[in-house]
């Protein structure tokens, strides 16, 4: 049966007369805070509270209770001596490698592979991704994610990105691995190159920033406020600088509604393993890896060769090339390893910063090779250039302040 | 229904203020770097609790003051309740932190606190946030209508 325009507008009437009621439209409470939570004035110290809320539980859950209470116990009272008289009888170059310094009596300056590897992977940072992907599970399920990714438009829009780029940014706090996939979201090509490169450059990782709190508590936050100083400025200057489109997106935001419990569950189990595949082998392979070179005097060699840049230019002692090679591997056990070097607040905050921002972890790295070689090579560069402007940089700070 | 409305207008707008000044002081003792102790009252002086803290419990004092104001309206009753929010926030976080801290025995002592130690992480002095906390859970209780939205789709 064919109908001409009239019958089907009479059609299309009854239709809706049967199927659409009219009526007044109802604001709810739920959309009230959730227009709330978008608008800058509004938005802006509800994003700083749940933020506070997050580091505050991080620190608490993992610092306090999980390693300070537990874990030091556990393996500096218990573990560490029991690696050390298991192999007390083997030959000086196995222990050194396997159990690390015999004089220590803690875990975080054995810095061997079955000693500090396993205290750092499990004691430390486990509790720490376990804690930050639950939050982190729970703020996307609750809605607040897209709501976010609208306030910080404006402003990521000046460093060429859009709000969503907020997405990788905050997994990428978790692990950079699943971040460099996030980028996809992007639409363009200098989108995700910019993005990229600033996530294998300012944002530590959950591993990282559980370390720090262990190792750096009281400078920490000076430490992420330089990071976070970098990732706008060369954000923008790479904006300004590279070719190709930044254009505008219409985000999608949905009602704020309670997280289930199974998909909490589903998520946060698919991450921590994920984490515990891609972590546990690359700590223990970084103090293994590390502790062969210096049996071997590479570490030594390298020090003394690299030791006019290091001092000289970022003005940290050349002892930091150890943590630096370890921090190809693992960036957590890197700063773990600078803990025991001698250095001032200010040349453990630099030295820090440069374990951050020079290098990308090897599982970085591989997930970078994939989204392609001319990619990876130009935040390569842009990363080597950084990494020395920033570094001799924030020497220059601290010369100028006279803390040096 | 107008003078519960009244009343609650009243209720929020001395929390309000209360909580404002509160956050304040958070902020001044963060900067003078030195913990201040009134009876059972500790603010915290280092910049994370204090400084960052007090920012939140002195914007959550605003929302209060913003929102007192015709609390019926819906849009005015979600200041309120984001005002509570995020004081939640902060107080929670500091139980939160006492929680954590009272379970292990310490670097020297048994795995778990002893049942005497454990309570007495709960004792006072506590932070402005702890204070504030019973007084926003009155949000709940709050009568509040919905009120039609302008741009109805007729």
């Amino acid at each position: 049966m064919k109908l001409n325009v009239d019958q089907r507008w009479n059609l299309i009437d009854k239709i809706v007369k049967r199927t659409v009621s009219f009526g007044v439209y109802r604001h709810t409470l739920k959309e009230a805070i959730g227009e709330l939570t978008v608008k800058p004035v509004s938005g802006v110290p509800i994003a700083i509270a749940i933020l506070y809320g997050f580091w505050s539980i991080f620190g608490s859950f993992a610092g306090t209770l999980c390693t300070d209470g537990f874990f030091v116990k556990l393996f500096d009272g218990y573990f560490l001596p029991w690696m050390q008289n298991l192999f007390s009888k083997t030959p000086a170059w196995i222990y050194y490698i396997f159990v690390g310094d015999p004089q220590a009596d803690n875990c975080f300056e054995a810095f061997g592979m079955l000693t500090s590897g396993l205290f750092v992977a499990i004691g430390v940072v486990l509790p720490a991704v376990f804690i930050f992907y639950l939050m982190l599970t729970l703020l996307e399920d609750i809605g607040y994610m897209p709501r976010l990714a609208v306030l910080i438009d404006a402003v990521l829009h000046k460093i060429g990105l859009h709000g969503y780029a907020i997405v990788p940014t905050i997994l990428s706090l978790g692990c950079n691995v699943p971040a460099v996939t996030a980028c996809r979201i992007l639409e363009t090509k200098k989108q995700r190159f910019i993005m990229m490169t600033l996530l294998a450059i300012f944002i530590p990782c959950g591993a990282q920033l559980g370390i720090m709190q262990e190792v750096i508590p009281d400078t920490m936050g000076w430490v992420l406020l330089y990071l976070l100083a970098g990732y706008f400025i060369f954000g923008f200057i790479m904006h300004k600088l590279l070719p190709g489109k930044s254009p505008e997106i219409l985000l999608d935001v949905p009602a704020y509604q309670l997280p289930t419990l199974r998909n909490v569950t589903r998520k946060l189990r698919m991450r921590v393993i994920c984490f515990l595949r891609s972590a546990v082998p690359f700590v223990l392979l970084g103090c293994a890896v590390v502790n062969i070179l210096y049996l071997a005097g590479v570490i030594r060699f390298l020090s003394n060769a690299l030791s006019p840049i290091f001092v000289g230019w970022f003005g940290v002692p050349k002892e930091t090339v150890g943590p630096l090679i370890a921090a190809f591997l693992r960036k957590d056990l890197a700063v773990a390893q600078l803990s025991v070097i001698e250095m001032t607040k200010y040349q453990m905050i630099t030295a820090v910063v440069l374990i951050s921002i020079y290098f990308p972890c090897v599982a970085t790295f591989a997930i970078m090779l994939k989204e392609g070689w001319k990619e990876l090579l130009g935040s390569l560069l842009v990363l080597i250039t950084v990494t020395f402007i920033y570094g001799g940089f924030l020497h220059l700070i601290w010369i100028l302040l006279g803390v040096q | 229904m107008v003078k519960k409305q009244r009343i609650s207008s009243i209720y929020f707008s001395i929390l309000g203020i209360c909580t404002l000044i509160f956050g304040f002081l958070d902020i001044i003792v963060a900067i003078g770097g030195q913990n201040v102790s009134i009876g059972a009252l500790e603010i915290p002086a280092d910049m994370f609790r204090g400084g960052w803290g007090g920012f939140i419990v002195l914007s959550s004092g605003l929302f209060y003051l913003s929102g007192c104001k015709n609390i019926s309206e819906i849009h005015q009753f979600s200041k309120i309740v984001m005002g509570s929010v995020l004081l939640w926030i902060v107080a929670g976080c500091d139980i939160f932190g006492m929680i954590c801290e009272s379970i292990p025995g310490g670097e020297e002592g048994p795995w778990f606190n002893t049942l005497g130690d454990f309570l007495g992480t709960y004792a006072p002095p506590y932070p402005p946030a702890i204070f504030l906390l019973p007084f926003s859970l009155v949000v709940i209780f709050c009568p509040f209508r919905k009120v039609n939205r302008k741009d109805t789709i007729k």
